[in-house]
């Protein structure tokens, strides 16, 4: 009895994990199968004009860039002041108190704040550069929060050896802890940017328009991003075909998947290599 | 004097003071957004009254008609569907992962749910309208797909990761003396589980689910797409198979064609509001399970 008991017990625990897998391959499945049926070469090097969706792709990589040059070194900086410098005490706490509350503000919130303060306050206007900054706020939390997991596990004997030979405190984390957790950190950048690739809300109206002449040529202007392509092919154009919205939603399924999969592969690599 | 001004030099050295700074910038862009949400959503609550603004029967922009209420229904109305299925399935799933499965097993599950967790919004809201919606419509045999049934189930596929993924650190993280001393005394694994380690870890899995109801309450883009969005109260109100609009989702489809500073401008920034303050206390309480949760847990 109590054999059956917890052999069913086991059963049922697989069986709703065997759910969550069996979700996930329908979710790839339907969109790898569709999406590749649909996408070629003439569609991704097309601009829209030609029925492509270049632009989408080269506004979505600057939009990407943008974010990261300028979220990687205020999200650096924090997380080494947070790690090493004031690891105890009411300063730290207050700023990943901040940390936290921003990690769950809706990803909306964080496009209407950027509308009211980037495009309006500061009178930025619906630009590249608002859609940078407002998600610089959004990927803040998700970098900060890898890098300091990643400078934490750096040994606490390096430090140790290097201040015995009377290195200070700057030169340390420099030469010795940066170098030691770049992999962990680059971990956090990349997860960052997957963040950003695939967010919607926050750019609904602070960056992005549906139609371009051209390719942006300075910070100031809008830009056409693939998720909001997507999102206007499926909301505001009915009936439209969905052809081009696989091949979207594959383009960023694919940039995702391979964005996580470097991420993972990094940490892999590295947890091989030192062992300590 | 002048050696303890030159100490104070040395102590507060130049990187230090120039890394304070930038730290301080996520406290600054904290209240940056809790300023500039209340301040453009304020007119709102004046204009319209808070109660009849928060509680107002009818959504009717066109007809400056902006009764929150039918809103913030098919919001908690989604939300907690979609909690019904996640939940069951997430806590298993974790108990699964963290108590039975073989590690090579955890090994291969682990990263899918990460990869889970990053899948773009709108990419499950693409799956959501193009695959269930048709499916639950020809199922049930309804006219219409996009029902509150589909932003559910679309919702917790959404927060499975976050549910699975802390609450099975949570649950590995029960000391293993509880499991030997249990087992010692002639309990089963299951019995072990359920009466020794799962109130141990309890905490930290209501936890989980508390961050779980606040990501599905913000989710907005999958939300939208697949929720129909008429703004109405399902009769009966339990009916998941009417369509219904969410909070998030009249943010987003409006925001495009309101003209700035308008009552409708702030009536959605008055939207916001309620958002950030279910979210803000949502994740207050999680952090209070968090802090009850066994020692060495990171969320």
């Amino acid at each position: 009895m109590r054999a059956i008991k917890e052999k069913t017990v086991l059963f049922l625990l697989a069986f709703s994990a065997a759910i969550l897998l069996l979700t996930f391959a329908a979710i790839i499945l339907f969109i790898g199968v569709r999406g590749l049926s649909t996408i070629n070469f003439r569609v991704i090097t097309a601009s829209i004009r030609k029925g492509g969706i270049f632009e989408s792709i080269i506004g979505t990589l600057y939009l990407l860039a943008g974010t990261i040059a300028i979220a990687t070194p205020l999200g650096l900086a924090t997380a080494i002041y947070l790690a090493e410098y004031a690891p105890k005490g009411k300063i730290n706490r207050i700023i990943v108190q901040a940390l936290n509350n921003l990690a769950g503000v809706p990803s909306i919130i964080f496009g209407l704040f950027g509308y009211a303060f980037f495009c309006r306050f500061l009178g930025l206007g619906i630009s590249l550069l608002s859609g940078w900054l407002t998600l610089t706020c959004m990927t803040l939390p998700i970098i900060v929060r890898g890098s300091q997991e990643a400078l934490k596990m750096v040994p606490k004997d390096f430090r140790i050896a290097a201040e015995a030979l009377g290195a200070p405190k700057w030169k340390i984390i420099k030469d010795i802890v940066l170098p030691t957790a770049t992999p962990g950190l680059a971990t956090s950048i990349i997860l960052g940017i997957s963040r950003v690739a695939g967010e919607t809300a926050a750019i609904l109206f602070t960056c992005s328009v549906f139609l371009t002449k051209d390719l942006p040529t300075s910070p100031l202007q809008p830009v056409m991003v693939l998720t909001y392509h997507l999102y206007t092919l499926l909301i505001a154009c009915p009936g439209a075909s969905t052809d081009y919205a696989f091949a979207i939603a594959l383009i960023l399924l694919g940039l995702v998947i391979l964005l996580n999969l470097l991420a993972y592969l990094i940490r892999m690599h590295y947890r091989k290599r030192w062992k300590w | 004097m002048r050696s303890k001004r030159l100490k104070l030099l040395c102590f507060k050295d130049k990187v230090e003071i120039l890394l304070s700074i930038l730290a301080s910038i996520s406290i600054v862009i904290l209240f940056l957004i809790i300023i500039f949400v209340l301040k453009e959503g304020f007119p709102a609550f004046i204009r319209l009254g808070f109660s009849s603004f928060l509680l107002g029967r009818r959504w009717a922009p066109y007809y400056e008609d902006f009764g929150a209420f039918p809103l913030l229904y098919g919001s908690i109305l989604i939300v907690f569907g979609s909690l019904a299925i996640s939940v069951p399935l997430g806590v298993s799933t974790a108990i699964f992962l963290a108590e039975y499965s073989p590690k090579w097993l955890s090994d291969m599950i682990k990263p899918v749910i990460e990869l889970l967790a990053s899948i773009p919004s709108i990419i499950y809201g693409f799956f959501g309208l193009t695959f269930l919606a048709p499916k639950i419509m020809e199922f049930l045999n309804i006219s219409m797909g996009k029902v509150a049934l589909t932003a559910s189930m679309v919702l917790s596929i959404m927060t499975l990761p976050t549910i699975v993924s802390i609450s099975s650190e949570v649950i590995a993280s029960v000391p293993k003396e509880y499991r030997k001393a249990s087992l010692a005394l002639g309990a089963t694994k299951w019995q072990t589980v359920k009466s020794v380690v799962l109130p141990a870890a309890k905490p930290g899995i209501i936890a989980s689910l508390l961050l779980a109801f606040g990501r599905a309450v913000g989710e907005t883009v999958a939300v939208l797409m697949v929720c129909g969005c008429v703004p109405q109260i399902p009769s009966p109100p339990w009916n998941y198979l009417e369509p219904v609009h969410a909070l998030t989702a009249a943010i987003a489809l409006d925001m495009g064609e309101v003209s700035w500073g308008s009552l409708h401008y702030h009536v959605l920034f008055g939207l916001g509001v309620i958002l950030l303050a279910i979210t803000f206390i949502v994740n207050m309480i999680a952090d209070f399970f968090i802090k009850k949760a066994p020692r060495g847990v990171q969320i």
